[in-house]
């Protein structure tokens, strides 16, 4: 069986924020609610990253572990979800989670919170697939239509990439691996082309004398 | 069960509080009063509505003894009757099943506070009850029955805040018809009785000049 | 700091803010080295990806490394924030597995006690006369109190160990439903708690400061194991020892519960697990402490119920367990014989001669 997984290529992510706004599209979430975020890391600033964070599918997921009323469940494929029929909106998925996945719809004062609400690696939730509960609950169930999940799908760098974690690590130490040592650099520059080829077309950069 | 609670026995109960509410409402005032052949000293309809309005405050003798009362007794009744009407599940309830209208609902934070409020002043009231000699001593079981039923119709309404489970509000529901099932028969009454009562004994005195 | 919400962190614990931006000034020395070395660089010398450094900051540092991002949200500039792994360790290997231990044990141990011991007796039998323990307002704010925070308990336990104890019971649906309303219950009723422990401070904080003989009557462990009943005024040591335990942790857990109930204050994921924290262990002692006074104040001490039913115990019961405040009551000539304390209680309501309200007044 596959094992989902993510992975942003932070040499690659250019903080577009069009996967986020292809997440909240495609899976209707409400306002205040962001299951994708775009992190960057020394904005401004040499050495700047970006990273496209959503939940990352644990094998070993801290929110089902501390979930009081065990609403979490992991599928064949190795995603993991959430029965929102049974979550009370407690928020301690929120807090046990490294990568702040966990999104509650604050619909009111006075620690309201709604029921919980996270990426689902489009791949929707306990309802029959692509039923309209399921939609109404979840979002789209891209995964039983065969497709992968819409963010990585439409990455215009390819920087964020979902599928088997067998197949999308083997993708990306392909890249890492025709990269060499180029991560001295920092941008996209390296990630689309040889040093040596931007140097033929004066477009040397930082790069240059690199290769 | 849940299409039982939400049909038959709310209908029946919404009878039964009504049909009850009235009957005993009419065999009051048919009861009616002796005619008094005094020399009116004073207007009675004038003292009944004074002593209505006076009654909303303690005599002066008496405020320093029933403070806790006094207190605990308006934040239970003024809490009830805001959630009551103004909470938004209850105002969206009166408007798609009774009445056809709505009006603005209290804010979620609005709610929680005078929920609160109203849950310290009934059991405030519930323990001074219990606990004051007296009043443990001419409380019979209606009191106690009134009490805790009323409790228990609050305490499930805010279990039920979530609004996602079906179980609470069914809960919630039923406990509320029970309520209603008992509310003619019992002390409850008073919601409807304490306005005449206070009035009939203004009129009563007033008209012979009392002050009371 | 590159806290994309800044404005909301206004209330924020200032201690927080200030070892914040000193983890966030120590992230930035590390890195700069890096990031200055990389301009200059020799093709030849070993590379180290600038990157490295990076990653090992954002995975292993003790502070979460904040960056920037367009979404709004609580801490949402953090890329990895370890402290939840630590949080979930916390909760559900060692608080879990302790407050069952704890209370069963304490239960365990009170049930054997009494087994024992049966319980404190009146040595004397009862004397039929009276002295007034606590007053009418003291006892309807013990009650108050009571009330409030044992349905507390019962939530708090719930959403605490439901899902060890009751969802093999009674399944996940049914268990989400009395989650649900013990979240929603225990959320509603907290504040409550605050403002009556707030009542017993007021109330009793003058009669619970140490004073002489509570030495003696820890050291005697209450005359527990056998040997002459300690001395002790109106509070003995243990009942002190309860009050501040429920004035502090009382305290302790209404500040931490507000913190969660109200997460829009700037507090951080940091500041609420460390709630969660406090609040677990300080609610599981308070419990075990509640255990130790229900037991106390029923069945462990004959008689003493009264207390805090009438307000009165037997003279007997106050010089067995109270001879400081019994002598001190029977110098001022307080104590009530039998009889009187009947006919005052039923004369209480007309003492001071107000006229009987007209009785067609109904249900006022």
């Amino acid at each position: 069986m596959a094992r989902m997984k993510f992975l942003c290529d932070a040499e690659r992510c250019i903080e577009c924020n069009a996967c986020v706004t292809a997440c909240k599209n495609e899976n209707e979430v409400p306002w205040g609610i962001n299951r994708r975020r775009v992190v960057t890391i020394n904005d401004g600033s040499p050495g700047e990253r970006s990273l496209s964070v959503a939940c990352m599918h644990c094998s070993d997921a801290p929110c089902a572990a501390v979930c009081p009323v065990d609403c979490f469940y992991t599928t064949d494929d190795g995603v993991v979800l959430h029965d929102k029929d049974i979550c009370i909106g407690c928020g301690y998925c929120f807090y046990a989670c490294p990568f702040g996945a966990p999104q509650f719809p604050t619909t009111g004062a006075f620690g309201s919170r709604g029921k919980m609400d996270k990426c689902t690696f489009c791949a929707g939730g306990p309802e029959a697939d692509n039923s309209s509960e399921e939609r109404r609950k979840y979002g789209s169930n891209r995964l039983a239509e065969g497709k992968l999940p819409l963010c990585a799908e439409m990455c215009a760098t390819r920087a964020l990439l979902a599928g088997d974690g067998d197949t999308v690590s083997n993708i990306f130490r392909e890249r890492v691996t025709w990269r060499g040592s180029s991560g001295l650099t920092w941008g996209w520059g390296v990630a689309y082309s040889k040093p040596g080829l931007r140097r033929g077309r004066g477009v040397e950069g930082k790069a240059a004398g690199k290769d | 069960m849940t299409e039982f609670i939400d049909g038959p026995l709310w209908y029946f109960a919404l009878a039964v509080f009504l049909s009850g509410v009235v009957w005993r409402m009419f065999s009051i005032f048919r009861a009616g009063s002796k005619p008094d052949l005094s020399v009116p000293r004073r207007s009675a309809a004038v003292s009944a509505v004074m002593t209505s309005l006076r009654r909303f405050v303690p005599r002066h003798e008496m405020s320093p003894r029933i403070r806790l009362q006094l207190v605990a007794g308006y934040m239970f009744h003024l809490g009830l009757f805001a959630l009551l009407l103004f909470a938004a599940p209850h105002v969206l309830f009166l408007q798609e099943h009774l009445l056809g209208f709505g009006w603005t609902p209290m804010p979620h934070w609005a709610f929680i506070v005078t929920s609160q409020i109203a849950f310290a002043g009934l059991l405030l009231l519930w323990l001074h009850r219990v606990l004051n000699p007296v009043t443990r001593l001419i409380s019979d079981a209606d009191d106690h029955v009134a009490a805790v039923l009323t409790f228990v119709v609050m305490l499930t309404g805010c279990l039920a805040l979530m609004e996602t489970f079906t179980g609470l509000r069914v809960l919630h529901r039923f406990t509320v018809e029970l309520l209603m099932i008992y509310f003619p028969f019992s002390r409850l009454m008073h919601a409807f009785t304490f306005i005449p009562s206070r009035a009939y004994t203004g009129a009563w005195y007033g008209r012979r000049g009392v002050d009371a | 700091m590159n806290n994309n919400k800044r404005s909301l962190t206004a209330h924020q614990d200032d201690f927080f803010s200030v070892v914040k931006a000193l983890l966030v000034i120590v992230l930035l020395l590390s890195i700069a080295p890096q990031a200055l070395a990389a301009g200059d660089a020799e093709p030849a010398a070993k590379v180290v990806n600038p990157g490295a450094e990076l990653w090992r900051e954002v995975r292993q540092r003790e502070a979460p490394v904040a960056g920037t991002t367009q979404v709004a949200g609580m801490d949402s500039g953090v890329l990895i924030n370890i402290r939840g792994e630590q949080w979930r360790t916390f909760r559900m290997q060692q608080l879990i597995p302790a407050a069952g231990a704890l209370l069963g044990g304490v239960l365990g141990i009170i049930v054997l006690f009494h087994l024992i011991k049966r319980g404190l007796r009146l040595e004397l039998g009862r004397s039929g006369n009276y002295l007034l323990r606590f007053k009418e307002i003291d006892r309807v704010l013990h009650w108050f109190v009571a009330t409030i925070f044992i349905f507390l308990a019962l939530t708090g336990l719930i959403l605490l160990t439901g899902r060890v104890v009751l969802i093999p019971m009674v399944g996940h649906d049914v268990f989400s439903v009395i989650a649900s309303a013990s979240k929603e219950g225990h959320n509603l009723f907290g504040p409550l708690f605050l403002l009556g422990v707030i009542g017993l401070f007021i109330r009793f904080v003058s009669k619970n400061f140490p004073g002489k003989g509570d030495i003696g009557w820890l050291l005697k462990a209450g005359g527990m194991f056998g040997g002459k009943h300690p001395s002790a005024g109106f509070f003995n040591a243990g009942e002190k020892i309860w009050f501040w335990l429920v004035i502090f942790i009382g305290l302790t857990l209404s500040a931490t519960g507000l913190i969660l109930e109200f997460p829009f204050f700037g507090q951080d994921r940091l500041i609420i697990e460390l709630s969660l924290v406090l609040h677990g262990v300080g609610a599981v002692l308070l419990v075990a402490g509640l255990f130790g006074h229900i037991y106390m104040g029923t069945a462990g001490m004959e008689a003493s119920l009264e207390s805090m039913t009438s307000g009165y115990v037997d003279a007997n019961w106050a010089r067995q367990h109270h001879d400081q405040w019994a002598e001190a009551c029977e110098a001022e000539g307080a104590v009530i014989a039998g009889e009187e304390l009947a006919k005052k209680q039923r004369l209480r309501g007309t003492k001071n001669r107000v006229p009987d309200r007209p009785a067609a007044e109904e249900g006022q």
